[in-house]
């Protein structure tokens, strides 16, 4: 094995490592793509966190969309989803999406996943907000980490090399061509992997908003990455606010409360005891699409109708007590734990900033627009168009990990050659970390309260404006690493930066409001179906909107 | 608020230290939020390890003052010590995971892997919510002293055993990566954030499943044919108890409350000294007992082992017995006996611990005795029953307490007929701790407790009835010679 020897700084060394396929990111997409390649080659997978507890999957609660049932069909569920996401979604991935959402849910059966199940034996479903037949599969409402105790156990019999705690700093490339990644491990040294194919799976980044349901990984990485490789990304102004965050006790607002309650039949009332959706959706009331439900909430908060924390009351009091225990356990044992019996009060409840709808343009296959380099998951945009449905999102991870782990592995071998430069410049741009004056976390804090105050549910070109000045001038501050361990944290404040000025961008890009994205400052004679605009799309080379041309 | 947390930097530091630091939080903020304010306001080369923020991803876990939890969901409290959990430390307050998390079995399926059915989802359900903070790991005894792949591994081995779609035998796996060295004590369930039963739900469990398979250990056999010849768990040494006394036994004063008394075996047949010293002191406070002779061993043995066809036999004598005399209470002194009853059995009457019982109607003053005592928490006492304080009350009315840590002294689970080099060094481990304590005697509440320390200790083992009793004849002694 050939060791780097780095000229700056004598105290790292990098250790470089070859493979066939590198996978970024240890999530539910990345495991899934995971263990797809591992049937083609050998196959890394890089974590930040220790597999199986980063990233949202494990986080996720409610539940998995798929077909299931003979009254439910892929062609319901397609317009669902294309609905759901105000037209922009991509059709070809969302056909590829619901088609092949059961036989995804099928491997993780196999491989053992425990799902609640019906009486007769069948893989138990609930109603979701904007779908028209309940396709909601669910282990309880700890789904996600249903499946993600599955895939581990599963990429645990698989023959894939799990490097865990290592922070992926940029993707390497040969010419146009993405040969791998370079990172840092948990004791701050440079790894070097080179691969015949990297797939990114790096999942979201809604935590460069003050409020975010997103866990410590969900800080942008791949977007940033995949943008200074020179990936071409789309819709990044897409960002899902829940509907349904904590407000109470204050550091932990946002925490995620799952779309299951209200698919168990919560209601949400405001503070004058009004069942205020039907204002705003009379048909699909509570279970109306998040996009919808989220601005219902806020107009009801700014309005001043909300709850002494802030919020509006979501409660299943009426339920009974048995189902509650049994279909939100982990929702029952969280409120326990802060002081509240969600089976005698109502919960409170804001929207929260939750899940990245754009993201890296990607074939069906998963190909990114640079060769060798393949991305799956929320870090990739197309399947959700402007909206994504609740339950969309854990499928997304199953069928588009498969798809772009299986292309990975099926890529051909490359030779590729590291770079020394490139090492170099990683090397120097950590050097001068120590050199540099402010605190990751002070920059990371005013990042946060701009992205929610200029860029959150409603926009204006003004406040976005606003807010890209104030990302402008956070960039240019030279960011201080205390010891080795900050060096990781000060990269990772670059990549959302990065991330936060990409969504701040499409944002002023997209002059229209559709699905999530609402600009105040703009009046449109068009509904999403007869909107003249397509992705928007922004990458090292190029930035714009499509325009489509209607039949 | 104020908070003291453990740094270790092994890049530079030759051992662990504290440091103190004071931190502005909201109300209501967990620990991890104290701990996000020293990163970012005080000192960012403080390291943890953190992801989900909501109780789901087990990364988290530290111990505050001592106790395991997650972070994330503990409300942090002002004076409060943060320290890693007690797994090899990394830095400050990561632990090394990984070993354990990868020793996990996983599910290798078969050609023709049949779906589980309604029944076998709920069975394995409340398996599956472990989020692998490895709290149990950190708090288990055994793995200390033996070869033992921990609680969580024996709960993903049995969620495996329980689900159609896997093909591999994991019962004789779970017996070869340890499976009888579990000694019951209940750490590890008291500890997790999911409140998983592993323990009474996963080694039991397992266990009977190797029963099935003629797994049991000879010795726990040999326990079982005793029992289901005897109706006793132990042979007996002496006259029993049960043979000195009559079927009731009337206070020497006014009747405060009447009790049947669950004597278990080893009371009975073993130390019958001792439960006849607890009657003594019974009679002084009021309280009139009822033994029904009929009475058999509860269970617990066999519960414990694995062994499970004979129980519905021993439960329905014993609940027989005393529902026949209509007694509407059951004193049991045994932790064990206790834990069982009202854990294991659905009675139609209350049981209660003769800790709660004399503080509960209030005990005549013992005289002090000028003696040191520290005592041992019985495991089936403390987590079994959730009684800690009660014995403490009494004790401290006749002697000096100093305390010890809490930890299993190896008697329980059928470690100490089954696994006995286990139980001998689990034992050393409490003579170490009584040895640092400095104490004249050890007192505790639990027959296997008592006898299994005596035979590891120099100093005098005593139940807390006995050190009543003790008190109460130093007392009538004062008395006397007062009198002369």
């Amino acid at each position: 094995m050939y060791v780097y020897d780095p000229p700056y700084n004598k105290m790292r060394s990098a250790e470089v490592l070859d493979c066939h396929v590198l996978v970024v990111g240890s999530g539910g997409a990345g495991v899934r793509a995971a263990i797809e390649a591992s049937g083609y080659g050998e196959t890394i997978l890089v974590s930040k966190t220790l597999t199986g507890k980063g990233g949202c999957t494990t986080m996720a609660e409610g539940g998995y969309n798929a077909v299931l049932r003979e009254q439910d069909s892929c062609e319901i569920h397609f317009e669902d989803t294309m609905k759901g996401g105000a037209y922009l979604n991509d059709p070809e991935l969302v056909h590829i999406l619901v088609d092949e959402a059961p036989k995804r849910i099928g491997d993780l059966l196999h491989w053992g996943a425990v799902f609640d199940v019906t009486d007769c034996c069948e893989v138990a479903q609930r109603p979701f907000g904007g779908q028209r037949f309940p396709r909601t599969c669910y282990a309880g409402d700890r789904t996600g980490h249903e499946m993600m105790a599955t895939l581990v156990e599963r990429l645990a019999g698989a023959d894939v090399d799990v490097m865990n705690e290592v922070t992926v700093l940029d993707l390497l490339k040969d010419g146009d061509r993405v040969i791998g990644a370079v990172g840092l491990n948990e004791r701050s040294e440079l790894v070097a992997v080179r691969a015949d194919s990297t797939v990114l799976a790096t999942g979201g980044g809604t935590r460069m908003y003050d409020i975010s349901t997103n866990s410590s990984s969900g800080t942008g990485d791949g977007f940033a990455i995949g943008y200074r490789a020179g990936a071409e990304l789309i819709d990044m102004e897409m960002v899902q606010f829940h509907p349904t965050g904590a407000v109470y006790p204050y550091d932990a607002r946002g925490r995620l409360i799952t779309e299951a309650v209200r698919g168990e039949g919560g209601i949400l009332k405001n503070s004058l005891g009004e069942r205020f959706m039907s204002r705003y959706d009379p048909e699909r009331m509570e279970l109306s699409t998040r996009d919808v439900v989220s601005r219902a909430i806020a107009t009801e908060i700014l309005e001043g109708r909300c709850t002494p924390h802030g919020g509006v009351y979501l409660d299943v009091t009426h339920l009974p007590r048995q189902q509650i225990e049994e279909k939100l356990p982990v929702m029952l044992e969280q409120f326990l734990k802060f002081g509240v019996d969600i089976r005698d009060e109502p919960m409170e409840v804001a929207p929260t900033a939750h899940h990245m709808m754009g993201g890296l343009r990607i074939t069906r296959n998963g190909e990114t627009t640079i060769p060798g380099l393949f991305a799956c998951g929320e870090v990739t945009g197309g399947v959700h168009g402007a909206n994504r449905l609740g339950g969309n999102a854990l499928a997304d991870t199953q069928v588009f990990g498969k798809r772009a782990g299986e292309a990975a592995g099926k890529a051909g071998k490359k030779t590729g050659r590291i770079d020394q430069g490139a090492m170099d410049a990683q090397e120097t741009r950590l050097s001068a970390f120590f050199e540099g004056e402010v605190p990751p976390s002070t920059v990371a804090r005013s990042l946060r309260t701009a992205m929610w105050e200029g860029a959150g549910i409603f926009r204006t070109a003004k406040g976005l404006e606003k807010t890209l000045g104030v990302i402008t001038h956070l960039s240019s501050l030279p960011l201080k690493a205390a010891g080795q361990s900050n060096l990781a944290e000060c990269c990772i404040l670059q990549n959302m930066l990065i991330t936060a000025s990409l969504v701040v961008r499409g944002a002023l890009i997209r002059k229209e409001s559709r699905g999530a994205h609402v600009r105040k400052d703009v009046t449109q004679a068009w509904d999403p179906q007869t909107s003249p605009y397509g992705h928007s799309y922004q990458s090292l080379t190029r930035s714009g909107i499509e325009t489509v041309v209607k039949a | 608020m104020n908070v003291k947390v453990q740094r270790y930097d092994p890049d530079q530091d030759e051992k662990p230290h504290f440091q103190t630091y004071l931190v502005e939080v909201n109300e209501g903020a967990r620990v991890l939020h104290v701990l996000h304010a020293i990163h970012d306001e005080i000192d960012p080369t403080l390291s943890y390890r953190w992801c989900c923020g909501s109780g789901q991803c087990g990364s988290c876990a530290v111990r505050v003052n001592g106790e395991p939890v997650l972070a994330c969901m503990e409300e942090a409290r002002d004076g409060m010590t943060v320290e890693p959990l007690k797994l090899p430390v990394k830095k400050d307050l990561i632990v090394d995971l990984e070993p354990a998390l990868e020793a996990l079995s996983h599910l290798e399926p078969g050609d023709k892997p049949a779906m589980p059915s309604k029944e076998e989802v709920e069975l394995i359900k409340p398996l599956r919510s472990c989020i692998g903070c490895l709290a149990c790991i950190s708090v288990c005894p055994a793995m200390d002293v033996t070869s033992f792949a921990g609680p969580t591994a024996m709960r993903q081995n049995l969620r495996l055993a329980l689900d159609p779609r896997d093909s591999k035998d994991r019962v004789t796996d779970a017996v070869t990566k340890g499976l009888f060295t579990c000694t019951s004590c209940q750490a590890c369930w008291k500890v997790c954030p999911k409140d998983i039963q592993l323990p009474g739900k996963a080694i039991e469990k397992l266990r009977s499943l190797a029963n099935k398979k003629g797994l049991t250990l000879p010795r726990h056999q040999e326990v079982a044919k005793l029992v289901r010849e005897t109706g006793r768990s132990v042979t007996r040494t002496e006259p029993t108890f049960m043979e000195q006394v009559g079927e009731v036994i009337e206070p020497y004063g006014p009747v405060k409350a009447t009790v049947g008394f669950f004597v278990g075996c080893m009371y009975n047949q073993r130390l019958p000294k001792t439960a006849l010293d607890a009657m003594e002191v019974l009679r002084r406070n009021g309280i009139r007992v009822i033994i029904p002779k009929e009475q058999v061993c509860c269970g617990s043995p066999l519960i414990r082992t694995g062994q499970w066809d004979f129980l519905d036999t021993l439960k329905r004598r014993n609940i027989d017995a005393f529902a026949f005399r209509d007694i509407d209470t059951v004193l049991t002194m045994c932790a064990g006996c206790g834990s069982t009853l009202k854990n294991d059995y659905k009675t139609p009457f209350r049981v209660m611990d003769i800790n709660e019982l004399l503080t509960r109607y209030g005990i005549e003053p013992p005289a002090r005795l000028p003696l040191k005592a520290t005592y041992h928490d019985p495991c089936h006492l403390m987590r079994g029953q959730g009684i800690r304080d009660l014995p403490r009350e009494l004790i401290t009315q006749v002697v000096d307490l100093v305390e010890m840590p809490a930890i299993c002294c190896g008697s329980g689970g059928g470690v100490r007929s089954g696994v006995p080099e286990e139980a001998a060094a689990l034992a050393e481990k409490r003579r170490e701790e009584i040895e640092k304590t400095g104490a004249d005697i050890v007192i505790s509440s639990c027959p296997f407790c008592e006898f299994h320390i005596m035979e590891h200790t120099d100093r005098p083992v005593k139940n807390v009835t006995t050190l009543l009793l003790e008190g109460y004849r130093e007392k009538d002694k004062k008395k006397a010679e007062k009198a002369v």
